[in-house]
């Protein structure tokens, strides 16, 4: 499974999202907002599940605000940082 | 002390949900008793516990509102919305009405999920909607941001002495004139902890049916729901009952006098060291009956005996004990006052004594 597919079933998951299946979930379009519908409270909870899962941090809220724009952006951030 | 009446009820437990399933069960004596499974160094073993359902909530709340919502949460959440839908409240301003919630063991399946979490995966990794569901006062947090409840909000945790711990404060801004109303209730869950706790204190058990006037018995069954009641001053209005007054206290620091004229609603619950206090505590031959076996053993049931002791006392007609009325004599020439009686450890009770308007 690649780490988009991974990322949209966790998501769903963990962030406990039953209205919405990971086939469901737009690689482009936006997580926060009028996309996926995400709030601030679950941005606390991605960066401790990209932690748990991936076992990638993100310190910076800087990089974290640009690689939660959509899944492709997280799993770019992912794969950068698991790649080495 | 101020007299309070209750004039709505919010049940959900093992019965069903609602004031038609819970009168039901009452007068059927019918009891659904399931199980939790449960891993145990011995393997997975099936203890029996009453279940409760909190599928109803969706009417009141839509689901995606309620994905951070733990089942804890949720119990509470419905009890609130069935109890001020039964009293017309729903919709109505909520700025005078308080919010009081008991609980003897908290949200126990998130608590230790959160635990799980940072023993699995360090601090980094702990869920912190977890850790915001785990504390105990998270229902009450739920509950008054869900329904915009703008008063004071409470929650007491003290084991077997919860319930009536809260009813005391709930009285008490009552009679302050601190709210018009107040919210009043109790949630407790059955979790894998709690049946764990329960399998370790008596091993692999296999009672059918609570038999709480069977003093020689371990038969407790745990159990899990939310009791609501609305409180509010007596204003003459209509409602299932008066709430004439609460006490608590320990039998160390003086005697316990129980009513001579009141039906006595023992909340014994199948635990074998708490069964010998109630019988030495109440005469045998006194009028007396014991609703436990509808709603299993947990701290919130105190709760329970109070909403069911209300609508006895709003039919005149006490329900008879599911259980068999042991040594004490039934109910026969009609209800019009109910005494709950709630005993804890070696020492300590708790009286409220209801009576019909």
């Amino acid at each position: 499974m690649d780490t988009k597919e991974k990322l949209k079933q966790i998501l769903v998951k963990d962030l406990n999202l039953e209205e919405v299946t990971p086939e469901e979930i737009s690689n482009s379009a936006p997580l926060f907002g009028e996309g996926l519908g995400l709030d601030s409270l679950d941005a606390v909870e991605l960066v401790v599940i990209v932690q748990k899962h991936f076992g990638v941090e993100i310190k910076d809220m800087e990089e974290g605000r640009k690689a939660f724009q959509s899944v492709d952006s997280l799993a770019a951030y992912i794969e950068a940082r698991t790649a080495a | 002390m101020t007299r309070l009446v209750v004039k709505g009820i919010g049940v959900a437990g093992a019965f069903g949900t609602g004031v038609e399933s819970f009168q039901s069960a009452l007068a059927e004596g019918r009891a659904t008793v399931g199980s939790v499974e449960v891993a145990t160094g011995e393997g997975v073993v099936t203890v029996p516990a009453y279940r409760a359902d909190t599928a109803a909530l969706e009417e009141f709340v839509p689901k995606r509102a309620l994905r951070r919502v733990d089942n804890y949460s949720k119990l509470a959440l419905l009890g609130s919305y069935l109890a001020l839908k039964d009293a017309g409240m729903l919709g109505a301003d909520l700025g005078r009405l308080g919010l009081v919630i008991a609980s003897g063991y908290g949200a126990t399946a998130t608590t230790y999920a959160f635990l799980d979490s940072l023993i699995s995966g360090g601090d980094t990794c702990a869920s912190p909607t977890h850790f915001a569901n785990s504390v105990h006062n998270a229902a009450a947090a739920n509950v008054a941001i869900t329904l915009g409840i703008r008063g004071p909000s409470l929650t007491v945790s003290q084991f077997d002495m919860s319930v009536p711990s809260a009813l005391v404060s709930a009285r008490q801004w009552l009679a302050e004139g601190r709210v018009d109303a107040v919210l009043f209730g109790a949630v407790d869950e059955v979790s894998e902890l709690v049946a764990y706790l329960q399998h370790r204190r008596y091993g692999p058990r296999h009672v059918a049916a609570m038999a709480p006037f069977d003093a020689g018995t371990e038969s407790s069954i745990i159990g899990e729901g939310a009791a609501f009641l609305v409180l509010t001053r007596d204003d003459g209005g209509t409602a299932y009952c008066g709430i004439d007054s609460v006490e608590t206290g320990n039998v160390f620091g003086g005697g316990l006098s129980l009513p001579d004229d009141a039906l006595m609603l023992l909340g014994a619950d199948g635990r074998k060291e708490l069964g010998r206090r109630y019988l030495d505590t109440v005469a045998a031959g006194a009028t007396a009956a014991c609703y436990t076996p509808i709603y299993g053993s947990m701290p919130a049931a105190a709760a329970f005996d109070l909403a069911a002791a209300a609508l006895a006392l709003k039919n005149g007609q006490a329900f008879a004990s599911p259980a068999g009325p042991g040594p004490f004599a039934p109910d026969s020439a009609g209800v019009s006052r109910i005494c709950s009686l709630r005993l804890a450890g070696p020492s300590e009770y708790a009286t409220v004594l209801m009576s019909k308007l």
